[in-house]
């Protein structure tokens, strides 16, 4: 017990406390230059001068939460097909869904950087087909919200699906054989009982998007343009190309609180509580 | 009444494989173009060639970064899912308001994002005087990965009855003894699995590598990132990225076959088998 809690108190907890530490200037990357406390940089990023960053916060969280709906909405089918439809078969469906996961997610983005390119696979086809005069591209295909937009509900969908179909199978049908029977149509027996049972899978789905999709930066980097770069990508850079240390952790200590205020809202909804014996949850 | 009539199940049906199509056409299009005949991948093809295959596996950096991701994964895998076992086990000994407590502690590297937790590290690394390195790259990998070995290990732990290890004692065997003999053998689908996944994580995984990983020796994906935005090294990765895919898809297909009867030898009945589709890929959904 001791070891693997020790393990991630001091590859977890420890780098925090170190991100908090710079953040308000008690340490510094710079060797030999003065450290002392300092909310300046905090002051900056909230209040002052640093509306760029603020800026792109917001689009950050705009995003992560136009994305997180709209993989909601379109998840939702795949997971009452699952379970309604393709009874006998689903596990097998299930995996088939998953399992573009499997492969390695750069590939995935570098493969729709291919498709979506000036002169991709979509520009070249309309080409092609001549529905497009050659060499002229669709401007918003790529380097755009929507590139970005897109990679990021591909790569979400099959998980958002996941948990919802779990809510499915595991709601009592006799409830919606009564509803049946007592004269409800089919649209009235989903809308009055399947769906309001499945809402716990959909929040938890919610969230699975919402969390991961927050601190995101890769797709940015690959597909979208200096005006699509998330907050993650400004994290990225004050320790990459442009290093300060100190600003960096205050952006990445924003990020962390953020997602730790998301758990605790929606956290209630996830299917991961081990807490109680076999069977729990499910 | 079934819960859909003929047109909602046909359209259904059409929505799901057309989404089937959607998932897997960045797949097609990349082991369509490692076999183009053309630089750039772009329409219309330009017939058939292996000639990219051959051009990738000599390159020795694109080859040199595939094995040390093989590397790291691994020994991830094994780190992870040996301190998965450690937690689990103790896991099982708490109760209450402690067990509570442990659980939120060793699952919080599920909830600490990527960009943050790596530019944690960079920073707990430099503290310690040294610099990126492969080990800091395992160390960060075993840590994101430890959830996931404990979401597969617990629930299959806590499916076995206890009774089983407490005959072995009485009839002679020590904890330990009852631990290899009894306990280990009844959990090694779940082993398979949290090793896979702590693996395939691994392999995959860019945030934590690009900032603990040394200058010269680039991960997988440290390399895919940097080839992509060099079109003379595009073809190279997308030859090698089918074998991946290729790979990978196969490993999946393979894992999932081989669970299902592993399961169905061990406990016999269909619940099992459910649980050991769902309880893995539930795990799954946490990854960032």
């Amino acid at each position: 017990m001791l070891p693997p809690l020790l393990f991630v108190v001091i590859l977890v907890l420890v780098p925090i406390v170190f991100i908090a530490l710079y953040s308000v200037g008690l340490r510094s990357n710079i060797p030999g230059s003065p450290t002392s406390f300092s909310l300046a940089d905090w002051r900056d990023f909230l209040t002052g001068g640093g509306g760029a960053f603020r800026g792109r916060f917001v689009y950050s969280i705009k995003i992560t939460l136009f994305v997180s709906v709209v993989t909601t909405i379109a998840a939702y089918p795949l997971a009452y097909f699952l379970s309604f439809v393709a009874r006998r078969h689903r596990y097998a469906l299930l995996l088939l869904l998953l399992a573009p996961f499997f492969t390695s997610y750069l590939l995935r983005v570098i493969a729709w950087q291919i498709i979506l390119n000036n002169n991709g696979v979509v520009n070249s086809l309309l080409w092609a087909l001549h529905l497009r005069p050659r060499g002229s591209a669709v401007s918003w295909l790529i380097y755009s919200n929507f590139s970005v937009a897109l990679v990021l509900f591909y790569t979400w969908v099959p998980f958002v699906a996941l948990p919802i179909f779990v809510v499915l199978e595991n709601m009592d049908h006799r409830l919606t054989e009564a509803a049946s029977d007592l004269g409800a149509s089919r649209s009235a027996t989903f809308w009055k009982v399947t769906f309001p049972l499945s809402l716990p899978g959909v929040v938890a789905g919610f969230v699975f998007v919402l969390i991961p999709t927050t601190g995101e930066f890769i797709a940015p980097l690959l597909v979208g343009g200096p005006n699509n770069q998330l907050f993650g990508n400004s994290i990225q850079a004050f320790f990459g190309d442009s290093p300060d240390w100190n600003y960096g952790s205050v952006l990445a200590l924003t990020l962390i609180v953020v997602v730790l205020v998301m758990m605790v809202v929606f956290g209630r909804f996830l299917n991961t509580d081990l807490r109680a014996g076999p069977g729990a949850g499910r | 009444m079934k819960a859909t009539g003929r047109f909602g199940t046909l359209s259904l049906n059409l929505y799901f494989w057309a989404f089937v199509a959607f998932l897997f056409a960045p797949l097609v299009v990349l082991v369509i173009f490692s076999m183009n005949n053309n630089m750039t991948p772009t329409l219309p093809l330009s017939g058939f060639t292996t000639k990219w295959f051959h051009q990738a596996f000599s390159n020795g950096e694109l080859t040199g970064a595939v094995a040390r991701s093989a590397g790291i994964a691994l020994t991830t895998a094994v780190f992870a899912t040996a301190l998965g076992i450690m937690a689990s086990i103790g896991l099982m000994a708490l109760r209450g308001r402690a067990l509570s407590f442990a659980i939120a502690a060793l699952l919080l590297p599920l909830v600490v994002p990527y960009i943050s937790l790596a530019v944690g590290l960079l920073i707990l690394l430099q503290a310690l005087g040294t610099g990126p390195s492969l080990g800091a790259v395992v160390l960060g990998h075993a840590v994101i990965t430890l959830p996931f070995a404990i979401l597969v290990l617990l629930p299959r732990l806590r499916s076995l009855d206890p009774a089983m290890s407490e005959a072995a004692m009485d009839l002679g065997a020590t904890a330990v003894g009852a631990f290899r003999l009894i306990t280990l053998p009844l959990i090694v689908p779940a082993l398979v699995s949290s090793g896979i996944i702590c693996f395939v994580t691994s392999f995959d995984e860019f945030a934590i590598a690009s900032f603990l990983a040394p200058s010269g020796k680039p991960t997988y994906p440290i390399f895919l990132y940097a080839s992509a935005r060099t079109p003379a090294l595009l073809p190279d990765v997308i030859a090698i990225g089918a074998i991946v895919i290729a790979a990978s898809l196969l490993l999946v297909a393979v894992a999932e076959g081989g669970r299902r009867w592993a399961e169905r030898k061990l406990v016999g009945s269909g619940a099992a088998i459910e649980n050991a589709v769902a309880e893995p890929t539930i795990s799954l959904a946490g990854t960032q």
